[in-house]
């Protein structure tokens, strides 16, 4: 059981062997393998990540011009109003002047024709007192 | 196995059945060598280096199959080895550490986990490498090496200097450490592994169904964390003498 | 008692003495351990993946009488 022989010998050379054979076709191609990969996932991530900020600029870039137009469209609607509140003013202020100079217009008209009417009533209570007093008196006082 | 003859009580128990400490040997010349643990360890490295080949010949951005599991496996080795040797310094250690790792994990798990008493021998039998004192041996006496030429090329004879300090008095326990680190290693490896086979084999002999089927899930669960410890404890120690501040000592 | 006996007495020693220090510290360790998963549940990952290592670590202790069992049942240099 605890004999020494050549076989101690034999496979420590069989051992540096196996070493050697498997550091040409085990761990030289794959550590190349895994060091590749590892380089090519973290080119991709560089790459990723740079893409990532990039596009993340842009959005940036297009919200600030979103913004910028909205602040626009903003502007625009309140001029509009203010516009549209201006033009209301002066259209109601014009038509308040028209309906005040109607109103006078009429009002005038009401009065020429009130004086017209009192004129033409003076006329008749002349001509009925007249009668009146030709009939209570008799015509020849009258006249 | 000499003391076992002695041992009538032992003879008649069944252990002999368990045939601990037999051998396939082979000759080579003059030296005689454990065919049994070289045929294993030749079927592990195979499988090491062909589920290498398939996962690194049709490389792919986006990994599926067997790459996938082999990149998950040099992922972990690689963490490892990172939170033992540091940011830094891990990356040349990575092939070592990691082949101890796999080499390890595989023997153990392909020894608990394969039906190798189908195969006959003439004697002996086939079972994980790491069953067998030599090949742990081999493994502890490599990191060994391994973390003295950490040292001595980090910082070349000044690593020598990293025994007399802080005090000189700790000068005989920090050589007396440079025997234990592979002993300690190499004997947890080993007692370890036989220690499942053995327990696995005894109860198996007792109950021969169902019975040892959550003793070896404890075995592989074992032998995994083992392989674990192995290669984190060669990362310690290799980062110790990268450091050259021995404050941490491990098992 | 000759060489033989002595052996096996003293690798069943041996492990089971073995396993009394390790036994205690993997009850300590695993006791504290899990304090500090009631007492920070957010932690339990870590803290499990290091009382595994720790526990293993005790274990090799137990591991190392082990070894001394085996060496004087199968490889005993004195018989």
């Amino acid at each position: 059981m605890f004999d020494f022989d050549a076989t101690l010998p034999i496979m420590a050379l069989q051992f540096l062997l196996l070493t050697y054979i498997l550091n040409l076709v085990f761990y030289k191609p794959l550590t190349k393998a895994l060091d590749e990969r590892d380089a090519y996932v973290r080119e991709n991530e560089v790459d990723a990540r740079e893409r990532l900020s990039k596009a993340e600029k842009l959005v940036k870039e297009y919200e600030l011009q979103i913004a910028g137009a909205r602040r626009e469209s903003q502007s625009i609607l309140e001029q509009a109003q203010a516009d549209a509140k201006n033009i209301n003013a002066q259209k109601t202020a014009e038509a308040q002047q028209q309906v005040q100079s109607e109103r006078e217009k009429a009002a005038q008209e009401i009065q020429q024709q009130k004086e017209a009417a009192m004129q033409s009533l003076e006329q008749q209570v002349d001509a009925l007192s007249r009668q009146i007093l030709e009939k209570l008196l008799g015509a020849e006082l009258v006249r | 196995m000499e003391i076992l003859d002695g041992l009538t009580v032992i003879n008649s128990f069944t252990l002999a059945e368990l045939e601990v400490g037999e051998h396939f040997l082979w000759k080579i010349g003059n030296f005689s060598v454990h065919g049994q643990v070289l045929i294993t360890s030749w079927l592990v490295i195979g499988l090491l280096v062909l589920a290498s080949v398939a996962a690194s010949q049709n490389i792919q951005r986006i990994p599926s199959g067997i790459q996938n599991f082999m990149e998950y496996a040099l992922e972990f080795i690689r963490d490892l080895a990172k939170s033992q040797l540091g940011e830094k310094e891990y990356r040349p250690w990575v092939p070592f550490i990691g082949t101890l790792f796999l080499f390890i994990f595989v023997s153990n798990w392909g020894g608990a986990l394969v039906p190798w008493k189908l195969i006959e021998l003439p004697s002996g039998e086939l079972a994980a490498p790491t069953n067998d004192i030599n090949t742990t041996v081999a493994l502890a006496l490599l990191t060994s090496l391994a973390y003295f030429y950490a040292g001595l090329s980090k910082k070349g004879l000044g690593y020598f200097k990293g025994y007399v300090e802080p005090i000189p008095i700790l000068l005989p326990i920090k050589v007396l450490e440079d025997f234990t680190k592979p002993l300690s290693l190499s004997f947890r490896l080993f007692g370890n592994i036989v220690a499942d086979e053995l327990v696995v084999g005894v109860f198996v002999l007792l109950v021969p169904l169902f019975v040892p089927l959550p003793l070896m899930a404890l075995g592989l669960f074992t032998s995994a964390i083992q392989a674990l410890i192995f290669a984190t404890l060669a990362g310690a120690y290799i980062h110790e003498a990268l450091e050259g501040h021995g404050e941490e000592e491990h098992g | 008692m000759d060489i033989n006996s002595a052996s096996v007495i003293a690798a069943a020693l041996a492990i089971g003495l073995a396993a009394i220090g390790p036994g205690i510290g993997q009850g300590n360790a695993s006791g504290q351990a899990v304090a500090g998963i009631a007492r920070q549940p957010e932690a339990e990952g870590k803290i499990r993946g290091t009382l595994l290592l720790t526990l293993a670590f005790m274990e090799s202790l137990t591991i190392y009488g082990l070894v001394v069992a085996l060496v004087l049942l199968f490889a005993n240099p004195f018989a």
